[in-house]
């Protein structure tokens, strides 16, 4: 499913809405790489220091100018949490499902949907690669696949 | 860091009021809730209404969303405060208002201030998808679905696979939780008796490794509390007044994965989630009270998991970093005779009422020889933990009355 990330989508919890997840100036290259497959971090132009996609200010130099960075796509799961209640409807289809912050090779932390091996069970540390999955109405967003 | 200029206990919490609504009562909003608190807890005082010269309020409740949620009390009580705002740091912010409010009147810029909490958000919405959506972030987080208890599941499994900590471990904390509350006429789970580590472990699984029994129960409707602070010259033996010794905070994240790119600075020295900003905000308050950990004859916190409470039991300074199982196992939170801990059995078992005070109520309650459960004998000093966020915001009040 295509979404259009400049229109941005309501994020409901139940009847209310919560707001709006929608890209902002600062984070549309990391919409564009997801568009094109990808998943990009930040590097600092000023230090080169590598960070999640939506920082703003590096606080180790003071710059405000970063460049997109392609990940390799290789991290290891430094924790996680099997959901057996969805938030929301939409994801009820998916129970049980994990979510999890994952330790890219990069050094940048990032959360997600991590897929455990087939019969298998998701654990700390277990290697890991990206790979894309449907979440809810959101369309595809980059999730991780436990390799053993 | 330079020294609080704060002398413990040269402010005083002078006026009390609470007010519950259960699920039995008819429907009220949040904001009638704060209100008749707040006119209880000035008339405990004894003041005339125009002497309050600060108006804090917690950050606009669940189910009653409004800007400038401190502006809709102050338009009802019909005064002209000084000062006044929201103080807003998620569940931390309930507290750290006293601690704005105690700076307020010791800077003699206001003789008294109020402050009020509470929330009858459960009456109205469905408290268990509205909260998972405020924990996450809407960007980065939520599109994944994420629970509350799966975004603090992040914290516990991280915790436990470090420390080697079982989940039978973790029950203890529960089953003694439990012991509390069942002595406490407002404790939302007294009615479900007594649980065993095996209950804990036998329960639905919510979000691994948290089950329903490692988790706070909401509480069934609204605790509304509010309490007036003013110099402790000015407080009256008649008001019971109990003294503020010291406080503190330790903001650290949003967001739980932004906690892991915090570094370089206490408590993240090296990305880690098994330390949290309570260790900061205990730190504080200990300094400026000149008291520590052995000194405290009581510790209520506002952390809604079993796992939480063990990190808490670490890093309010009870045990060291990974000890907390050990302290549990060897019975260091016993109901029978180890450390008060969440007397009034704490969210676990006396329930979480959103913006809610209770545990400061508890506190205040056990420190006059008040309390509604079972009484700590000869307690002067308290430790209050309140908390917010995915174990974001953290502010520490130690409260001290008695003999002190």
């Amino acid at each position: 499913m295509q979404i259009d990330w400049s229109q941005g989508f309501p994020v409901m919890a139940g009847p209310f809405q919560m707001g709006h997840a929608e890209q902002s100036p600062e984070t549309v290259g990391y919409w564009e790489g997801i568009r094109a497959g990808e998943l990009r971090i930040k590097r600092c132009a000023g230090c080169g220091k590598l960070h999640h996609p939506r920082r703003i200010l590096c606080m180790e130099c003071g710059s405000e100018a970063f460049d997109w960075v392609t990940c390799e796509g290789a991290g290891t799961v430094y924790t996680f949490s099997t959901v057996y209640r969805a938030p929301v409807r939409e994801f009820d289809h998916d129970i049980p499902y994990t979510v999890g912050v994952i330790e890219l090779r990069e050094g940048v932390f990032v959360f997600s949907r991590i897929l455990p091996p087939e019969g298998g069970e998701v654990s700390i540390g277990a290697r890991v690669s990206l790979t894309f999955r449907e979440c809810g109405s959101h369309g595809m967003l980059p999730a991780f696949q436990i390799i053993g | 860091m330079t020294a609080a200029r704060y002398t413990p206990n040269s402010v005083a919490i002078v006026g009390l009021g609470t007010r519950i609504v259960t699920r039995d009562d008819p429907k009220i909003t949040s904001l009638q809730l704060q209100l008749y608190a707040i006119r209880d807890a000035i008339a405990a005082a004894g003041i005339d209404r125009h002497q309050i010269g600060g108006v804090f309020t917690c950050r606009s409740p669940m189910g009653f969303t409004v800007p400038q949620w401190n502006m809709r009390i102050v338009q009802e009580l019909k005064i002209v405060p000084n000062l006044t705002t929201e103080v807003t740091a998620h569940g931390a912010g309930v507290l750290s208002q006293l601690s704005y409010a105690a700076m307020a009147v010791n800077a003699g810029v206001i003789d008294y201030a109020i402050c009020s909490s509470g929330c009858t958000g459960p009456l109205w919405t469905d408290m268990v998808r509205v909260n998972a959506s405020i924990e996450s972030d809407l960007q980065f987080e939520a599109p994944y679905g994420p629970t509350t208890p799966s975004l603090y599941a992040q914290w516990g499994q991280r915790y436990m696979y470090e420390f080697g900590v079982k989940p039978e471990d973790l029950a203890i904390i529960a089953v003694e939780a439990r012991r509390w509350a069942c002595e406490h006429p407002k404790a939302a789970m007294r009615r479900k008796g007594q649980i065993t580590v095996a209950d804990v472990l036998a329960s639905k699984m919510l979000a691994s490794p948290i089950r329903m029994l490692d988790s706070s129960a909401w509480f069934p409707g609204g605790f509304g509390t509010a309490v007036v602070i003013t110099r402790a010259e000015n407080a009256r033996p008649e008001q019971k007044p109990i003294f503020i010794a010291g406080f503190g905070g330790g903001a650290t994240h949003e967001w739980l994965t932004e906690r892991l790119s915090l570094s370089g600075v206490e408590p993240a020295m090296t990305p880690n989630l098994t330390t949290t900003g309570a260790k900061i905000a205990a730190q504080h308050a200990y300094a400026m009270a000149g008291l520590g950990p052995q000194d405290m004859d009581m510790v209520e916190t506002s952390v809604p998991f079993t796992f939480a409470n063990m990190m808490m039991i670490e890093d309010l300074g009870f045990a060291k970093k990974g000890e907390g199982r050990d302290f549990v196992r060897a019975g260091g939170i016993s109901f029978d005779d180890g450390l008060p801990f969440n007397t009034n059995g704490g969210y676990l078992s006396f329930g979480q009422a959103p913006h809610g005070m209770h545990m400061a109520v508890e506190a205040i309650e056990q420190l006059r020889g008040e309390a509604q459960g079972k009484q700590v004998k000869g307690a002067r000093h308290a430790l209050c933990h309140f908390h917010g966020g995915p174990l974001a915001t953290h502010a520490v009040m130690i409260l001290s009355g008695g003999q002190a």
